[in-house]
């Protein structure tokens, strides 16, 4: 590529040295070619730079070499803009807050459990553990997980409305023969098992579980 | 008049603006001061009259766009200049004002090239600052360090390069 003849005048324009007809031709110039403006604009940058950093540039002590651990910090912290890293650093406290203050909150909360529109129970976990999957006959006992001492559990079966309801100590319960005869294969059934106090207090219920009685082939 | 840039049939004005917005920035810069306050609206006002002076037709190809854009910028800025004069005869000068393109990025940029400078070797260093910071002309740079003129243009343009690549990576 031909050098513009007019490159060797940009430092001159640059620091004042071009006057009158010259300074008018040359400014002339770098707005009819891109080359010299884009040259200039880089030379301006420089000069400026040297003109308002000279005293901290051109000191007698040079800097102190950082070599092995700044390119690599500068290399990351370029990675994103001063205001990603805000979002960043804003973000990951919102975190660990969220993990380590607010969470714990959540596990330690005992369970509610809406008995009605108005009725809530907190209470202690109350596991049922069978029926809890589909089963191939009608089922001949349901069992529950033992709660505490001196407890009396209540148990409910549904169909699409309440099909039995008995109380016991025991953490097991027969189905009377009765209640078999109204349970039919290819039904869906659900129970509930509520644990009182000796005193009569409801303190736990347990979530609500479906089971279907398989068809005999 | 062979003309540097030929006219199209059409100008596309938003490509000129776009293009020339730069150039005549510097320029207004240049002549008025990035410290003038006023120098965006002189910009802005000149690229208002361009637009205005090409929709009415009154660049006819005579001269190329640049020179067209050249003159009215170089009108405008004779004109604020005698504005600014008869307005304060006799006021004193206001205090200086902060560049109002001082922008972080700009200073960033600064601050980059500075360390840059600062870790070329002492050869390319010195003529810099002799050259750039001191002003020496190239024949005072070239007897202070025991060089020839050609030696001192050398190290200036080598150095310019070094700072290019040192501020890519």
């Amino acid at each position: 590529m031909k050098k513009c003849k007019f490159k060797d005048q940009i430092d001159n324009y640059l620091l004042n040295r071009l006057e009158g007809e010259d300074k008018d031709i040359f400014e002339e110039h770098y707005f009819n070619c891109t080359s010299c403006f884009q040259k200039l604009e880089e030379r301006n940058e420089l000069i400026s730079t040297i003109k308002t950093r000279g005293a901290w540039i051109f000191r007698a002590e040079p800097a102190p070499e950082r070599r092995s651990l700044v390119p690599t910090f500068e290399k990351i912290y370029s990675f994103f803009t001063p205001r990603q890293w805000a979002t960043v650093a804003i973000s990951a406290a919102l975190l660990l807050v969220a993990v380590f203050g607010i969470l714990p909150q959540f596990r330690q909360s005992t369970p509610q459990f809406y008995l009605s529109e108005n009725e809530v129970v907190r209470g202690s976990f109350l596991s049922l553990i069978s029926p809890v999957i589909d089963v191939k006959g009608v089922p001949s006992f349901f069992e529950w997980r033992q709660l505490g001492q001196d407890v009396e559990y209540k148990i409910y079966v549904y169909n699409e409305k309440l099909l039995w309801t008995a109380a016991t100590k025991e953490t097991t319960i027969d189905v009377p023969e009765d209640i078999k005869q109204l349970m039919v294969a290819g039904h869906k059934y659900s129970w509930q098992v509520r644990a009182f106090s000796a005193k009569g207090t409801l303190i736990a219920v347990s979530s609500r579980v479906q089971f279907q009685i398989k068809e005999t082939e | 008049m062979k003309t540097v840039e030929q006219r199209p049939p059409e100008l596309n004005l938003d490509e000129i603006v776009q293009k020339y917005r730069t150039v005549v920035g510097f320029k207004v810069k240049k002549s008025l001061g990035t410290r003038t306050p006023d120098w965006e609206d002189v910009v802005n006002e000149v690229i208002t009259q361009v637009i205005e002076k090409v929709k009415k037709g009154e660049f006819r190809g005579e001269s190329s766009i640049g020179t067209f854009i050249y003159t009215i910028t170089s009108r405008r800025i004779v004109d604020y200049i005698r504005q600014k004069t008869k307005v304060l005869k006799g006021i004193p000068e206001p205090a200086v004002l902060p560049d109002p393109c001082d922008d972080a990025e700009r200073r960033e940029r600064t601050r980059v090239l500075a360390d840059a400078i600062k870790r070329l070797k002492p050869k390319f260093r010195e003529v810099l600052d002799l050259y750039y910071y001191q002003e020496l002309s190239r024949q005072e740079v070239a007897q202070r360090l025991g060089i020839s003129p050609r030696r001192v243009s050398e190290r200036l343009n080598y150095a310019q390069k070094l700072l290019r690549k040192m501020i890519k990576q």
